[in-house]
């Protein structure tokens, strides 16, 4: 049981990497796709919608294969973790870019027009005004997507990134008298405690902000 | 408040002129073919039904609605619609002219003192202690500078309305619009806000007000305007028409918002 512990933990640290990077990847790319979206030249803007249609309507498992079996550079393939980042920090930046829209489509309108009154120009008015506001609104889906990609990053564990499932499915093969089970329990259990500190961390900033809304 | 709103309005004050203005959005004509002037320093009320077009005629004037042919004149700055209009102009004709709309507006994001104080810094370049000291000043003048350090959301409806009227004064503008500023308050708190407009007026200000508000009309209004339809019907005298409408269209939008 003490040797299953240590041997999932050690997968600990690279799950927690290719959560953050891709996510790193996701909320950076997920902006000029959000722009893209709010294009008012319509041709260019459904492009982007298509793209990001195109994105999520593919499993992420398919992804990360594609990626990392079909990507090739001369003669270097990509590694299992860059295939894995680049693969969920595509997706990221689709499912952020969504939610970054929706946070600015739920504003009043009043709020675009006061600033239009008041003479502000485009570029404070969006940076300053309506931003702020947008990233408000959607906190506490960006949090519970952070929440799912923690779970998700799992699925590069498939391409041979050695992260806590990865090392579950390892041990469980290479130690046929502890029950198959044991590993990925703990797992369980890590993946929970990882996942319950961004919830909370998410309920209380939506708290925090329902009070000065 | 014993001092005015404002007191160099007097010499910054504008008139409006406004000619042949149309607007349709799609097949329905809101405005057809509207002309109107507003003399520097005074208060003109629209009135009308809903659906009459007055709250669209008051957004073209600083062009948050586009009309479809027409000319805007504020001050010195006119604006022909139909054509392409450039950015420059757009910005220059409302940055003579504050609006007040009659759901505040204010930002939600920034305490009362930045929503009055930051328009001033980016539109007319005013330091921050500059601008901060001028919010205070004013919100010192609506009886609100207890409030400078809130949010929007933790003030009431009518201390929203005062702080909106207050974010655009700082500002100096040359005309005041007001969209139904009371329509969202509650009668006894509509008051306040009308307080600091009839304030406002004294001043010498230039003011357009769209309004339900029929003894503000009369009372503190130089000129009434009565719309129906997406036109002007009748516009004069505000005592005169209350008292003795000429059109019968008038005469009944009267006597059904002065008999409730």
């Amino acid at each position: 049981m003490g040797n299953a512990f240590i041997a999932v933990l050690m997968g600990l640290p690279m799950t927690l990497l290719v959560t953050v990077v891709a996510f790193a990847i996701g909320a950076i790319g997920g902006i000029p796709i959000m722009l893209g979206l709010r294009l008012r030249f319509a041709p260019l803007a459904l492009l982007f919608r298509f793209a990001v249609d195109l994105i999520r309507g593919i499993p992420p498992i398919v992804w990360l294969f594609l990626i990392y079996f079909g990507v090739q550079i001369g003669a270097v393939r990509l590694s299992a973790f860059t295939a894995a980042v680049i693969g969920l920090g595509i997706i990221s930046s689709a499912y952020l870019a969504e939610i970054y829209r929706g946070g600015y489509s739920t504003l009043p309108k009043g709020q675009l027009e006061a600033a239009h009154a008041l003479g502000l120009g485009r570029a404070t008015t969006f940076l300053r005004i309506l931003t702020p506001q947008a990233m408000r609104t959607s906190l506490p889906s960006i949090t519970t997507y952070l929440m799912s990609l923690i779970k998700d990053s799992s699925i590069a564990s498939t391409i041979g990134v050695m992260d806590m499932v990865f090392l579950s499915n390892q041990f469980a093969r290479q130690n046929p008298t502890t029950s198959g089970i044991v590993p990925f329990f703990i797992a369980a259990l890590v993946y929970l405690i990882v996942s319950i500190p961004v919830a909370v961390l998410s309920r209380r900033l939506d708290a925090r902000m329902s009070r000065n809304a | 408040m014993d001092q005015p709103l404002l007191t160099q309005a007097l010499d910054l004050r504008a008139g409006v002129e406004i000619a042949h203005l149309k607007k349709s959005f799609g097949d329905n004509h809101v405005l057809k073919d509207i002309s109107m002037s507003v003399k520097p320093g005074s208060v003109t009320a629209l009135i009308g039904p809903s659906g009459s077009g007055k709250s669209t005629l008051l957004r073209c004037v600083n062009l948050l609605e586009t009309p479809d042919s027409g000319t805007i004149t504020v001050g010195d700055t006119t604006i022909r619609a139909g054509g392409a209009l450039r950015a420059a102009e757009l910005l220059a004709l409302r940055r003579q002219v504050g609006m007040v709309f009659q759901s505040f507006n204010l930002f939600p994001h920034f305490t009362v003192l930045r929503n009055v104080a930051f328009p001033q810094e980016r539109i007319l370049g005013r330091s921050k202690e500059e601008a901060e000291e001028r919010a205070l000043t004013l919100l010192d003048r609506v009886g609100l500078k207890d409030k400078a350090n809130q949010h929007p959301g933790q003030c009431s409806g009518g201390q929203q309305q005062r702080i909106a009227i207050v974010r655009a004064l700082a500002l100096n503008p040359r005309a005041m619009l007001f969209d139904e500023p009371t329509s969202a308050l509650d009668p006894e708190v509509g008051v306040e806000v009308l307080t600091v407009m009839r304030e406002l007026a004294d001043t010498g200000m230039t003011m357009i007000v769209v309004t339900h508000e029929m003894h503000f009309a009369r009372d503190v209004s130089d000129h009434l305007v009565v719309m129906a339809d997406g036109r002007i019907i009748e516009e004069g005298d505000p005592k005169r028409i209350m008292s003795d409408p000429r059109q019968e269209r008038t005469r009944r939008f009267l006597s059904a918002v002065l008999d409730r």
